[in-house]
């Protein structure tokens, strides 16, 4: 179980991952969209910040219980 | 920009301007920074993922192309250099590059849309945003949807 989870952390992390390319896509989702939000470029920098953080994680979770399901069952 | 000079402008013309250009419709609104950020980063993205697909991922017979066209302007000037390079290159269809190329795409057009929506209702209904400003100020909250 745990060599698995160590499997899954390694291929996150690896160079030769795609997944990689999904931080630059979120980065501009969450700058666009809280930009149609606020106007002030300090908030709009903020709340984009925290947009990316909480749906990075929460991806990372998402994907974390998907993985260890497949395992399991 | 005043709200008198705004208010003479059309909110359907923001949205159509919007289609044709990323942040074209913000700019006529007259918010420049915005029209200037939504047109670096929406065609930024686009142009990315035509790169991740090696310029054959704007084809109008996937259904990808539905998404891809929030982006009018870009994606109807790429769609035939797309066509072109799919048949003259040897397309890896199963490469999570290109799908991943192809999703930047498609995201740009809908990041778009999202955009051109905003730019319309700044001239549809100018007081609703300052309104919603002064009561996040006042009452402190985030401002998320």
């Amino acid at each position: 179980m745990l060599e698995s989870l160590g499997h899954f952390f390694r291929s996150l992390v690896s160079l030769h991952n795609p997944l990689w390319l999904f931080y630059p896509l979120l980065a501009v989702i969450a700058v666009v969209y809280k930009a149609t939000k606020f106007d002030k470029p300090r908030d709009i920098a903020l709340a984009s910040l925290h947009f990316f953080v909480s749906v990075s994680l929460g991806m990372l979770a998402l994907g974390l219980a998907f993985y260890l399901m497949s395992i399991l069952f | 920009m005043t709200d008198g000079a705004a208010s003479h402008r059309s909110p359907v013309a923001a949205l159509v301007f919007g289609w044709i250009f990323p942040g074209a419709g913000h700019a006529y609104a007259g918010q420049r920074g915005k029209a200037v950020l939504f047109a670096v980063l929406i065609t930024g993205l686009l142009a990315a993922g035509f790169a991740l697909g090696r310029g054959t991922n704007l084809l109008p017979n996937e259904w990808w192309f539905a998404p891809q066209m929030g982006a009018g302007g870009p994606t109807a000037l790429l769609t035939p250099l797309s066509q072109y390079l799919a048949i003259r290159r040897t397309v890896d269809w199963a490469s999570p590059v290109r799908e991943i190329g192809t999703l930047y795409t498609a995201v740009a057009g809908l990041l778009n849309l999202l955009v051109m929506m905003d730019a319309y209702v700044l001239l549809a209904y100018p007081g609703e945003k300052r309104e919603r400003e002064r009561a996040r100020e006042a009452g402190g909250k985030t401002g998320d949807a």
